[in-house]
């Protein structure tokens, strides 16, 4: 086997954003050691440019139709991986935004943190390109390391180095699941590309199913669905907020983009195999997470049992295993990019004056900041699946991609559990609205984490409101997916 | 028709006042009234205009407006308005109007409770005028949401709660088998019940509207076409008007789903209680026109009968507690929803008469009984309790008041020259050759209507004067008096002149009805009588 790589500047055009992205958080560490005294706000918003600019060119790219595949064919840029190019570069920007008040709690190391969350970045975005099983491993575990530091990275807490070791240690289980998954894959088609697997119609053997088995579970372990999810709620609870509300967004993203990959491009004609798999999933994380997050006492551990519900949601879309799934998958992980990143902002806010992170603690926040309660309201209004907002739509594509594959048992279960998670959601808003406050002193909120919140507050209201423009845009991602 | 914007008007007015409510400050608290003031006379104004303008000898669907807003899922924003639209678009905004005034002495956070008070009936409208299956449940289920922190924040606890003062009653009151404790409820509870009962109906109308968007197999919500086009069969459409007839009659609410009516009036502060009694519990028989009726009218034929079974249950149980209770919203409550089976009983029997009937009382009691709320809520803020027993006397301190009082107690019972007497008496007449038994039962549930009516009446006005009524004084600004005045005028009004609504809704009425039953429709013969 001969190795000849022949790559012409053009070709490395298609990288450009990983590539720039690659240089500017080189940028970052050196301004940040050769220049001591430069303060972490100044970080701060260099990273945001630079990610800013990864950004714009993103979007030209998706404006001028660029696609392309580099390496023979273990890069791919086109639609699906630029849209998620793009969730993650304008996840990671509001939470760098986010973070900038959040990050004066740390003793040392300040500036390494939008180190840290640009590398984890980078690593996602190369997920969203990766079309082979090898790349997938070198992406998801490139992007996993940024993590293991970030929610370890309060040093002095407990709860922090816990969490850091819980998801280390179940993390490293999973890459584990993965590699002898991708072996076992391998010695069965003798590939590592996605389109020559699917192009190569093996039978469906059982070392096959045991390979494509383990590796969703890798990814089931990313995103966090049932019966994979156990690391989510100390891990949320204890990493520092930024951190978690990275967390709950821009790698399950990611997955997203891998598993939509494997299961609609490479795997469609098995889909009766493994349709049942995903209705599974998604029945038990609906019901698992949407019951146990009644109990929770801690916002973030509700969130993080929310979460694992809403992913229940999206599996209904990868079940449906048609394009219109496949459009309400992305349209709705855009949905729950702004109300998930909104409502930890306002975590965020709220713990930097109170400390606290506990629903009890909310009580009366209407009248200590009615903009903060104000936002919560949407945005937990917008989880649980209210008109007009952002989350309603995005369950009525799931819904509808659902009911036209007649798959009734899943969307059972999703209509009951949008019942009771309004009962938890309403628990944060009676707190919020309606019981009164221990200490009635107003809560500032500072400037950065006021922008996010308003962005993720127009993204919400706009969604919902006038949706067309991003159903036109999933649709337009998701045209070449299924063959 | 198709350009006229005064839907949008009617429907967006409430929206924009909310909006524009947000950048208020609630200490500017004669601002934040005349935003809301404003933007619900809007509503107001227009819907009269609506109603002069509809052009019922020509019926069908008019203002029409129509934008395609999703082409994926086959949505549109699909506005207009058929004869039964009409009067509830009326009545949703002379209700929103009139709790504009009757709030007017909240205090607390004045801006946010206008503000959820507009998207409430702005919600509400918008169900009456969506022509799209899903912006009809879009707008329903964001109806039910502020109801949530309207009863929450400015609602009230019961007596009972209240009274659960000892160390053990309270550990009783936090203990789940509190959930049987009836009367005995916090406002918390009251707003949770409501808002989960009300979801799980949705959800449960969701899953009808859903089949009937993928089993038409014409990938739209349009109600006109799927009623023309969408054809449903067997077992199939059997399940799908259980699915939208149960889960709207939750909402209606339908005996033995009422039971977080009740108590979600009582909790909930007056203006409130007015729309959500008036106008909101409608949406449920609106609901089940719009889907039942119009797109499965094989099996409204067949099933209607299950209404007609169940209202007895409504009319008597309601009639029953309301006549036991001794919390004046309690009464009022259990009377809607015992009024609610009339509604129920004028629907089922399937007739031109009882029909138009049904939709006419929709209209009459969403005013006589927003008056008996506004007016309930009055003597709670003088009075702070709404314990019959432990008032009395009152007509002496609030003559005016008392005296709206009576009119409307006379409204509710259907006295002749109000609007609730012409429909009753339609209903009643309609349904006797399909349901006489019921009818017979439904003209009992007059009789205790008046009995626990005028027990009220006496228990709050007559009488000895109680201690708690020493400080009470009557309504004395022009905006406390202008709520009551309107509703008073508009119910005898079209009582004297009912032809005004009823040729509109008999407009409205006739093709939905002939599609269900292969009778020639009436016609109207030169006396204004109705004969087949």
């Amino acid at each position: 086997m001969t190795f000849d790589l022949q790559l012409s500047l053009s070709d490395l055009l298609l990288m450009l954003p990983e590539l720039w992205m690659t240089l500017w958080i080189c940028v970052v560490l050196c301004v940040d050691f050769l220049l001591p005294r430069l303060s972490q706000r100044t970080i701060a918003a260099l990273s945001v440019s630079g990610l800013g600019v990864v950004l714009c060119v993103l979007l030209g790219y998706y404006a001028l139709g660029t696609h392309g595949l580099l390496f023979k064919g273990m890069f791919v840029l086109d639609g699906l991986a630029l849209f998620f190019k793009i969730f993650v570069v304008v996840s990671a920007m509001l939470v760098l935004l986010a973070s900038m008040d959040y990050v004066e709690r740390f003793r040392l190391f300040k500036s390494e943190y939008y180190f840290l969350v640009m590398l984890a970045a980078l690593g996602m975005m190369f997920m969203a390109s990766a079309n082979d099983l090898l790349s997938v491993f070198v992406t998801l575990e490139f992007s996993t390391f940024g993590f293991y530091v970030l929610v370890a990275y309060l040093r002095d807490d407990l709860r922090s180095s816990e969490a850091g070791l819980k998801f280390f240690l179940l993390g490293i289980f999973a890459a584990a699941l993965l590699v002898y998954g991708i072996s076992l894959v391998y010695g069965e088609t003798g590939t590592f590309i996605f389109p020559d697997i699917a192009a190569g119609d093996a039978d469906l053997t059982p070392g096959l199913v045991v390979g494509w088995l383990l590796i969703f579970a890798a990814l089931g372990f990313k995103i966090g669905a049932v019966p994979l999810h156990s690391w989510i709620p100390d891990t949320y609870q204890g990493a520092p907020t930024p951190v978690t509300a990275y967390l709950s967004i821009a790698p399950k993203g990611a997955a997203f983009a891998i598993l939509l990959r494997i299961f609609f491009s490479t795997l469609i004609v098995f889909k009766p195999q493994w349709v049942w798999l995903m209705i599974g999933t998604a029945i038990l994380s609906m019901l698992y997470g949407n019951i146990v997050a009644i109990a929770q006492k801690n916002i973030k551990r509700m969130l993080a049992y929310s979460g694992i519900a809403q992913i229940g949601n999206i599996l209904i879309g990868m079940a449906a295993g048609t394009q219109m799934g496949a459009e309400a998958v992305l349209f709705y992980l855009l949905t729950y990019l702004f109300a998930n990143i909104g409502a930890f902002a306002v975590i965020i806010a709220f713990s930097q004056t109170s400390r606290s992170d506990e629903i009890e603690d909310y009580s009366g926040l209407n009248r200590r900041s009615p903009f903060l309660a104000f936002s919560m309201l949407i945005f937990l209004l917008s989880l649980a699946g209210v008109p007009p907002l952002a989350g309603f739509i995005g369950k009525i594509y799931l819904f509808a991609a659902a009911i036209k594959e007649e798959l009734y048992s899943v969307l059972v279960v999703a209509l009951v559990s949008i019942v009771i998670a309004m009962y938890y959601y309403i628990i944060v808003i009676k707190k919020m609205y309606i019981s009164e406050p221990d200490d009635p002193t107003p809560i500032p909120v500072p400037g950065a984490l006021q922008a996010v919140i308003y962005v993720s507050l127009a993204g919400t209201l706009l969604l919902g409101i006038w949706p067309q423009p991003f159903m036109t845009f999933s649709v337009a991602v998701a045209a070449g997916l299924l063959p | 028709m198709t350009d006229s914007i005064l839907l949008s008007i009617i429907l967006f007015a409430p929206f924009i006042g909310a909006a524009v409510l947000i950048f208020v400050s609630n200490r500017q608290a004669l601002l934040v009234r005349q935003i809301a003031v404003v933007s619900s006379g809007v509503s107001f104004v227009a819907s009269f205009i609506l109603l002069f303008v509809f052009d019922w000898e020509k019926g069908g669907y008019q203002f029409q407006q129509k934008y395609v807003w999703s082409e994926q899922l086959g949505i549109q924003f699909y506005l207009g308005v058929d004869g039964i639209g009409v009067p509830m678009v009326l009545a949703s905004a002379i209700l929103l109007f009139a709790g504009v005034f009757i709030s007017w002495h909240i205090t607390d956070r004045i801006k946010e409770f206008y503000a959820f008070l507009l998207v409430l009936a702005g919600a509400t409208i918008g169900v009456y005028v969506s022509l799209d299956l899903f912006f009809l449940y879009f707008f329903y289920e964001m109806s039910v949401i502020p109801m949530y922190p309207l009863l929450g924040i400015w609602g009230s606890h019961t007596k009972g709660y209240l009274e659960m003062t000892t160390p053990e009653q309270q550990a009783q009151r936090d203990s789940p088998g509190f959930i049987l404790n009836f009367g005995r409820n916090s406002k918390e509870y009251a707003a949770m019940k409501l808002t989960l009962f009300l979801s799980a109906g949705a959800v449960m109308a969701l899953m009808g509207i859903l089949l009937i968007y993928k089993f038409s197999g014409l990938n739209t919500f349009d109600i006109p076409l799927l009623a023309e086009q969408g054809h449903f069969d067997g077992t199939l459409a059997t399940v799908i008007w259980l699915l939208c007839f149960f889960g709207f009659a939750s909402i209606a609410p339908l005996w033995p789903l009422h039971s977080w009516s009740p108590v979600g009036h009582a909790a909930a502060p007056a203006a409130t209680s007015m729309l959500h009694a008036g106008v909101l519990m409608k949406l449920g028989h609106f609901s089940i026109i719009r889907t039942c009726f119009q797109i499965l009218p094989d099996q409204t034929r067949d099933l209607m009968v299950i209404a007609a079974v169940l209202c007895v249950g409504s009319i008597l149980y309601g009639g029953y507690v309301a006549y036991h209770a001794r919390d004046t919203k309690y009464i009022i409550g259990y009377s809607s929803s015992s009024h609610m089976g009339y509604v129920f009983l004028g629907m089922a029997a399937l007739d031109y008469i009882s029909l138009t009937g049904a939709v006419l009382y929709m209209f009459a009691h969403a005013l006589a009984t927003g008056m008996l709320f506004a007016m309930a809520g009055w003597v709670y803020d003088q009075t702070h309790t709404r314990d019959i027993p432990s008032l009395g006397g009152l007509m002496t301190k609030m003559p005016f008041v008392s005296g709206c009082f009576i009119v409307a107690c006379m409204a509710s019972i259907g006295m002749p020259g109000t609007v609730n007497f012409v429909a009753e008496v339609m209903i009643v007449l309609g349904s006797w050759t399909a349901y006489p038994v019921q009818t017979i039962i439904a003209v009992l549930g007059i009789v205790l209507t008046m009995a626990y009516l005028f027990r009220m009446m006496r228990g709050l006005f007559y009488g000895q004067l109680s201690e708690l009524g020493r400080h009470a004084h009557d309504t004395r600004t022009w905006h406390d008096r202008l709520p009551l005045l309107i509703m008073i005028a508009c119910s005898v009004a079209f009582g004297i002149m009912p032809g005004l609504l009823l040729d509109v809704i008999r407009s409205g009425v006739d093709p939905i009805l002939s599609r269900i039953i292969e009778v020639v429709p009436m016609v109207t013969q030169a006396g204004g009588a109705l004969v087949p």
